[in-house]
């Protein structure tokens, strides 16, 4: 018996007072289906089994003439997925929340009750997430019944308040940013110069991406999953067309599927000093950072040459890759591979030897490995915590089967650790790259797909440069999907940074938020603060009330 | 400078040196509106030493009251939209926007979403567009160059 199946196993056993039946899809996956009642029981029973972590919550609107609303519980470990499925009427959408169990499932529930309009009871939090203010209560985007030719506006409801009372400030940071990537809105709650509360607002990039698959092709569709992001678009591709093949049976040939990989380890390469060059300039180090984009340049340089492009290189098709590596692009790679690695080793010693650099990430930000299970974090900033968790090794998919990787592991949980893992990727992404030139088998570059995908459902995980990125892709069998939901790393992570910035000084907030790599580094000038008293006033300091409490502060 | 009752040879002499300070050192505001981040990351990668923007005098600046260009990334989503108009207006005049890449431009992929407004110019007033997906760093140079061009000949002189 293998480790996973024994693993299913297991998970059925625990679930065996709720479930009222058992299928299992594919081989390395189990559907539970149990009563919306019994959830928050089952998800406990999991959790006190310690049986894999909640990798993702996927709802689906089951149309009008169904009348029900269906929810996925994704529970993940190893390479086994359990999912706990339940269903609601589409009229009072309504689930326990599983928040006790698991803290992690917040973000979750606020995402789905947004989106599919289901009330979870019990839940912490139900601020809008990724909505504008102004968007109708009553419109659900990811409903099949929904009219998006209509605006779906309401009259502006007032902003939501976190409920504190006392006297604090509130820090505000984002969404607009000085330097790079992602807006997001961070509010922190400070006492003096120490973070004591901090809330997150998401959704100015929210584009709507899961609605719009579904309103075009199979083919088109790899196209937009590519520009959910810049930084990591060849890995969301490849998590697509993995569910597509496996749902067309369609086998990629082998030559393709190292392509594939090669392509994803040279965007680890290129993400992973993307962002010791962001994290850097974070700490003030804006050597390191000209240095590392200087020499990130190589890679970009390696993806151009093969692909054409530098950001959105579009290897992937369904079916295969469109690219081919020539004899040049060989030499040209490993002669990358190896300054990248003269780099990464002067990396590595800089940020472990610098002493004013260590101040501002030793013992800065720890997350102990209990921590980081609560939390529900992935990839580095999991591996900084001293949890393996990656998704290459775990559950190995296309030509990482062949060619092991190395989990990389940190214990400290502190910055310097996350650092230190994402510093020792890229000599592992370097290894990588050789031995897979090495072992690049002959042949085809594409197998032929269907237009119409078999109707059915498919997981497909992969390990992104963020950490696990989890897609689910349903198909009605026709020529556009039913559902996608891709649950990005930064959705677990986020979280973490929030956490871990309670109780430390607003000067190391920035450094924290990047170091869980959250595509994202704001700092908003602080225009107005406001006070929260008791009375809930807001106050608005003059600029010489604000210079004098800063002088007198400091003092 | 009406109020300190100038010349009007001195008037013009100010207004002179304040044109080739600010052909010379255009300081930069990028914001990102709902952008996929490849742009985002192609505009650093600009000023970062390969291609090396800041040759130009370009800096990227945080704030918006030091800023004479704002570079807008990405389709303009529904949330980003007030905070995109906030910072337009508080940046000193005169001042100019660039609309980088095919979704800054047209909306690109993202046409017809639902939380998307549409392209920064059914926003703002856009000066110089940058198309591509992402824009090659030569594009955005030569974007910046077309409008310190412009500032040189003097046509995109705004009233104040």
């Amino acid at each position: 018996m293998t480790e996973t199946s024994r693993l299913l196993e297991q998970a059925a056993q625990i679930t065996t007072p709720w479930g009222k039946s058992f299928t299992a899809p594919e081989a390395n996956r189990l559907d539970v289906v149990i009563d919306a009642n019994d959830l928050p029981a089952a998800a406990a029973a999991l959790n006190a089994a310690c049986w894999g972590y909640l990798a993702a919550i996927t709802g689906l609107d089951r149309g009008a003439d169904d009348g029900r609303i269906e929810a996925l519980y994704h529970f993940c470990a190893g390479a086994a997925v359990a999912a706990l499925r339940v269903t609601t009427p589409r009229a009072e959408a309504r689930l326990p929340s599983i928040c006790a169990a698991y803290p992690s499932a917040s973000i979750f529930e606020r995402e789905l009750s947004e989106m599919l309009g289901v009330t979870f009871v019990g839940t912490p939090d139900v601020t809008p997430l990724f909505l504008p203010e102004d968007w109708s209560p009553d419109a659900y985007p990811l409903r099949k019944d929904i009219d998006l030719s209509q605006p779906n506006t309401v009259p502006v409801r007032p902003p939501p308040t976190n409920g504190e009372n006392g006297k604090h400030f509130i820090i505000p940071i984002g969404p607009q940013h000085p330097a790079l990537k992602e807006p997001g809105h961070f509010e922190f709650s400070v006492a003096g110069e120490t973070v004591i509360g901090a809330t997150v607002r998401l959704g100015y990039a929210h584009r709507g991406i899961e609605k719009a698959v579904e309103q075009r092709n199979w083919v088109q569709d790899l196209y937009l999953l590519e520009r959910i992001c810049g930084i990591c678009s060849h890995i969301h591709a490849t998590a697509y067309c993995l569910g597509v093949e496996k749902l067309a049976e369609v086998t990629v040939p082998p030559r393709a599927e190292t392509i594939r990989t090669l392509f994803a380890e040279l965007e680890r390469l290129h993400s992973h000093m993307l962002w010791l060059g962001v994290a850097a300039h974070e700490a003030g180090f804006d050597t390191l950072f000209m240095a590392a984009w200087r020499d990130r340049e190589t890679v970009m340089d390696l993806l151009e040459q093969i692909s054409g492009n530098r950001v959105h290189y579009s290897v992937n098709v369904l079916g295969g890759v469109k690219f081919d590596l020539e004899p040049q692009h060989i030499d040209a790679l490993l002669n990358g591979a190896a300054f990248i690695e003269e780099r990464a080793r002067y990396y590595f010693d800089l940020v472990n030897h610098d002493p004013l650099f260590n101040r501002r990430t030793r013992g800065v930000g720890v997350m102990t490995a209990e921590q980081a299970e609560t939390i529900g974090v992935v990839g580095p900033t999991a591996r900084g915590s001293g949890i393996v968790r990656d998704v290459r090794v775990e559950a190995p998919y296309l030509a990482y089967t062949r060619c092991p990787v190395e989990p990389i592991v940190e214990t400290d949980g502190d910055l310097a650790a996350r650092f230190s893992v994402r510093i020792r990727e890229l000599l592992e992404s370097c290894r990588l790259i050789r031995v897979l030139l090495e072992t690049l088998p002959e042949g085809a570059l594409q197998t032929r797909m269907p237009r119409r995908i078999r109707a059915g459902e498919a997981i497909s995980r992969v390990e992104a440069p963020r950490g696990e990125l989890f897609y689910f892709v349903k198909s009605g069998g026709g020529e556009m999907p039913e559902r996608i939901h891709a649950r990005t790393p930064t959705l677990c992570n986020l979280a973490s940074a929030l956490i871990l910035s309670i109780g430390r000084p607003l000067a190391d907030i920035p450094m924290i938020l990047v170091g869980v790599d959250p595509c994202f580094s704001c700092n908003d000038r602080t225009a107005t603060i406001h006070t929260a008293d008791g009375s809930a006033e807001d106050e608005t300091w003059t600029w010489e009330r604000l210079r004098r409490y800063g002088i007198e502060a400091t003092r | 400078m009406n109020t300190l009752n100038l010349p009007e040879r001195w008037r013009d002499a100010v207004e002179t040196v304040k044109r080739w300070s600010r052909i010379n050192s255009p300081w930069a505001l990028h914001f990102n509106s709902g952008s996929c981040n490849g742009c985002d990351i192609e505009l650093l990668a600009t000023l970062t030493p390969r291609f090396d923007l800041e040759r130009l005098g370009v800096k990227l600046q945080a704030s918006p009251r030091q800023a004479d260009i704002l570079i807008c990334t990405g389709p303009v989503t529904r949330l980003a939209r007030e905070r995109l108009l906030r910072v337009y207006e508080q940046m000193p005049s005169p001042k100019y926007v660039i609309a980088l890449g095919a979704c800054a431009v047209s909306g690109g992929v993202f046409q017809g979403c639902y939380n998307v407004v549409g392209r920064v110019d059914a926003v703002l007033p856009v000066d110089v567009y940058v198309p591509g997906c992402p824009p090659r760093p030569e594009a955005i140079i030569d974007g910046m160059v077309k409008l310190l061009a412009q500032l040189q000949a003097g046509e995109k002189e705004k009233p104040g």
